[in-house]
């Protein structure tokens, strides 16, 4: 991959600004502009909030009236000079303050030609980060120093790519593609106590609080070794640990609307499946009326229930179980061969499994 | 100006022995199918404080579950329900209707010194639509509730599987109905009915904020209810509006649903701003400084309102040249919004102030608007308002705008008109503890989240960052305080109901047409046509200690509004 910086980027290397009372760490290079339109618009706000409260706290003060006093009346009910200056004064100051505005939102929404690409895909209720040599991640891991775009689509509903230290947001909408740029100049590490917030900002049901990620930013030699070993992390798990090292990763994009409990959602539960799936007798019928058994076995249209499984991870409207609908989307190059053994080797052994697709025989390993 | 022959206060003290539109005739029917405005606007007060208590208790419970992160004592999906169930309530079971329809209702006609709206019978008519709309509101939590978010945004609220979803855009749909009916009537009475000498500005400013709104009403309300139709349709049809998989466009609702809540805003905030400008004259007993420049924003916010609503919709996608046009032109809303806050400050200049309940509210409105405005200018400004949007410091503002400054402003309405709605003055003490009580609870709960929101908390979430809990709990404290305040201001109402001290019929020193009939009004308001001066002249009103009230004393003024001469006897005899 390419790692040419333009100069001008490089030189300009921008301060991490330290969390405030008002606004969080700055850790992206438009994150000083953005704070310094907030800071100026907040002291506009100091200004007019003392002599507003001001002058009604003191005139309460000083023309507070006696019980059944004689009211006064040498008031001024109006002066259109000075009424034309508080008219005009904020008039020109709102000019300025969108003027600010406008500058900031445009560094905001260009992003520079050499930015390193990465795809979003967000779904109810988690993200996917694909990388261009084919890597993918539930993290966000970028390089430091080094423009990246996000190109982001959501598979269902809406969602919004929020990331607070950088002072980026962006809807993502289904059907549509958007964009979204930053550069961070410094560099977390793969911890993700260090890491940056992303949020999901737009309301999207149950999990919307739980699609919280970390940003995480390696310097670039790092990022592109991390980048390297993630597009091939499948085939450094020997074959016999597939089902629980990789399982529960590729399950986490299926819990949406597989249950492992025998809970009815959107889909079949994986609870009992393969028992189903497997057993000739089985009662379950697709939407045709035939059954596992009229399409399972030698000579038939899949030799073995693993075909079966693997076809509808990658055609999942080929067959459809009554009464289910056909909502997801094909898993075809996003989930290797070994993915799928993963995913088969999991339905096989569920009883290892707690109802969230916690391998119960050993901690949980940490996901990256 | 007719001369005045007998003093004025024997004509005004009709409250111990006349009729009044409370007593005028009894029986339930005689409320059910009353047409006179004044018991409309009780019956919609009624309901409006009823929907009121039941979207505060869903507030104190969501701010309950947020006191800590995860789970406190609900699940996700009870508390998503939680604040779409407070956010809808609030909206359009509670302050939309509240100004308007309740203290507009009856406040208007008497303003005016006309006997009624100019369609009473439509006037009924748009009260049973907001308790048809209440009643498939409250049907579609029988049903399963619903968990869109107040927005209904798309392509969630066509696809989530909480039952309520079309029963409570049917009842939104009705609501709209009940809205745009009272504010045809509003501006229908306004242009019609207005007494002999009651030119444009000569009306009090509440009217002129009462007009405004119902100009909004009228004209973005449909909008919102052919969204909603549509949005019916793709749900229940699967005709591809809106949902992409269907070839629809999800930002196309939002270009839709702001067309109408944006202006909606205004809907809430206006008539709360024109409220404003009469406790702050009427209290500070001084003619209001700047009418023409408050009359004029108020119709120029009512204008402006129409063509911001883009800026809901920054991050949206939309294309940034639409994103830089609708942040200049937000601007625009801040201008009329500044002047009126001048105004109404310099208004307090060379007064004579009573610190009364509903001056009370009027200053806590004025602190509160203030910085509800001005927390704005971060939101229409593009670069901040990409760091902003969606999280807590927008719910902050619009809570200082639609709470902080609309709902106390109809409190504050509320106290100031008690005495002429139910001829009981209440325990000035007690509300004004209470005022300061919700004072201190609203500013705990909402300035925190300011912070909240700029450090970067997303809103609508159940779960949050553990840094974020100690501006939860202060908040969720916050909220508990308002709600004794409201608590302590219910009681002391209803207190005064049983045990109140009778009101003078001009409890406060006001010049106004109002305080100028009985209190509580006679049925028809008025005996004869009342004539018409400055509404903000206070020279002629002076205190009598006889009546506990003040009266107009003509000898020191005669451009004065106020009720035609005759006799009390005269109007004894309806009941």
């Amino acid at each position: 991959m390419s790692l040419i910086v333009p100069t001008i980027l490089a030189q300009t290397s921008a301060p991490m600004t330290p969390a405030d009372f008002w606004l969080p760490i700055g850790a992206s290079q438009q994150a000083a502009g953005v704070d310094l339109t907030f800071t100026i618009i907040n002291w506009i706000c100091y200004f007019f909030f003392v002599l507003v409260v001001g002058l009604m706290v003191f005139f309460v003060i000083k023309y507070r009236g006696k019980p059944g006093a004689r009211f006064r009346t040498d008031a001024p009910t109006h002066n259109t000079p000075l009424e034309l200056a508080w008219t005009i004064i904020p008039l020109l100051l709102c000019i300025v303050i969108f003027w600010y505005g406008f500058k900031g939102y445009v560094d905001l929404s260009t992003p520079p030609k050499n930015a390193f690409d990465v795809n979003v895909t967000a779904f109810k209720w988690g993200w996917q980060f694909k990388y261009p040599n084919g890597a993918q991640s539930d993290n966000l891991v970028v390089p430091a120093n080094r423009p990246v775009r996000l190109t982001m689509r959501a598979n269902d509903v809406l969602h919004c790519c929020y990331i607070p230290a950088f002072r980026v947001k962006k809807d993502l909408v289904p059907g549509r593609y958007s964009t979204l740029w930053f550069q961070c100049d410094h560099p977390t590490g793969l911890d993700e106590a260090n890491g940056y917030h992303l949020f999901c900002a737009e309301y999207c049901g149950t999990g919307h609080s739980n699609m919280n990620r970390k940003v995480l930013v390696l310097p670039e030699a790092e990022f592109d070794a991390w980048m390297t070993k993630q597009a091939a992390w499948l085939d450094e798990i020997p074959d016999d640990e597939l089902y629980f090292k990789a399982g529960p990763k590729i399950y986490a994009r299926c819990q949406q609307c597989h249950s492992l409990d025998g809970t009815t959602g959107l889909a079949p539960t994986w609870q009992g499946l393969w028992e189903r799936v497997s057993n000739p007798n089985s009662t379950a019928r697709f939407t045709d009326g035939k059954s596992y058994a009229d399409l399972i076995g030698p000579g038939k249209e899949y030799a073995t229930p693993q075909d079966y499984l693997r076809d509808s991870i990658y055609r999942p409207g080929q067959h459809l179980i009554a009464p289910f609908g056909n909502v997801m989307p094909t898993f075809k190059g996003q989930l290797n061969d070994r993915g799928v053994d993963a995913v088969i080797g999991m339905m096989q052994h569920l009883d290892e499994f707690d109802a969230k697709g916690v391998w119960k025989k050993a901690p949980p390993a940490t996901t990256k | 100006m007719t001369t005045i022959e007998a003093p004025r206060h024997d004509i005004l003290d009709t409250t111990a022995t006349g009729d009044n539109y409370l007593t005028h005739s009894r029986g339930f029917l005689s409320w059910a199918l009353t047409l006179d405005h004044k018991r409309i606007g009780v019956m919609y007060l009624v309901a409006v404080l009823g929907s009121f208590l039941l979207g505060g208790v869903f507030a104190l419970l969501l701010r309950t579950e947020l006191l800590t992160p995860g789970r406190t004592f609900v699940d996700a999906d009870t508390y998503n329900q939680f604040f779409t169930l407070h956010g809808a309530i609030m909206v359009f079971l509670v302050i939309i209707p509240s100004i308007p329809a309740a203290l507009g209702n009856f406040v208007l006609p008497i303003m005016l010194g006309a006997k009624d709206v100019a369609f009473p019978r439509l006037n009924l008519a748009s009260f049973y639509l907001w308790i048809g709309g209440a009643l498939f509101t409250l049907y579609s939590l029988a049903v399963g509730g619903f968990d869109t978010g107040w927005t209904f945004y798309t392509p969630y609220s066509t696809t989530t599987t909480t039952g309520g979803v079309i029963p409570v855009l049917m009842g939104v749909f009705i609501l709209g109905f009940s809205s745009i009916f009272t504010g045809l009537n509003f501006i229908v009475t306004i242009h019609k009915l207005r007494p002999p000498g009651m030119t444009w500005f000569r009306m009090p400013l509440f009217l002129w904020a009462l007009y405004s709104t119902a100009l909004i009403q009228v004209l973005a309300t449909p909008v919102l209810a052919i969204t909603l139709c549509l949005l019916i349709v793709e749900r229940t049809l699967n005709i591809g509006i809106f949902n992409p998989t269907m070839g629809g466009d999800p930002v196309l609702y939002q270009h839709f649903f702001w067309f109408y809540s944006h202006p909606a805003v205004y809907i809430m905030i206006v008539p709360g701003m024109g409220i404003i400008s009469e406790i702050i004259a009427v209290h500070a007993h001084r003619h209001i400084f700047g009418y023409r420049f408050i009359a004029y924003s108020s119709v120029a916010i009512a204008m402006f309102s129409f063509i911001v609503w883009g800026h809901h919709m920054f991050t949206s996608g939309q294309s940034g040249l639409m994103n830089t046009i609708f942040s200049l032109i937000s601007f625009s809303v801040a201008i009329p919004s500044a002047v009126k806050t001048f105004n109404w400050v310099v208004t307090l200049y060379k007064g004579t102030i009573s610190l009364t309940a509903p001056m009370m509210y009027g200053l806590a409105f004025l602190f509160l608007f203030t910085i509800g405005g001005l927390t704005g200018l971060h939101c229409a400004t593009l670069a901040t308002d990409v760091h902003l949007h969606d999280t807590y410091f927008v719910v902050a503002h619009f809570h200082y705008v639609m709470m902080g400054s609309a709902l106390i402003a109809m409190i504050g309405g509320l106290h100031h008109w008690w005495p002429k709605m139910t001829g009981r003055m209440y325990h000035e003490g007690t509300a004004i503890a209470a005022c300061v009580l919700v004072f201190i609870g609203f500013n705990l709960t909402f300035f925190t989240q300011f912070m909240l929101g700029s450090q970067g908390m997303p809103r609508r979430y159940y779960d949050y960052q553990p840094e974020f809990q100690t501006y939860h709990v202060i908040s969720t404290i916050g909220a508990y305080v308002m709600a004794v305040g409201f608590v302590t201001t219910a009681v002391c109402l209803i207190q005064s109901l049983i045990s109140g001290k009778r009101a003078p019929a001009n409890p406060w020193g006001g010049a106004s047409l109002e305080w100028q009939c009985a209190s509580p009004p006679r049925h028809d308001n008025f005996e004869h046509q009342p004539t018409v001066g400055d509404c903000y002249n206070f020279a002629p009103v002076v205190w009598d200690e006889k009546l506990q009230g003040y009266v107009v004393d003509r000898a020191l003024d005669t451009d004065m509004p106020h009720a035609s001469h005759g006799s009390h006897s005269h109007g004894g005899g309806h009941s």
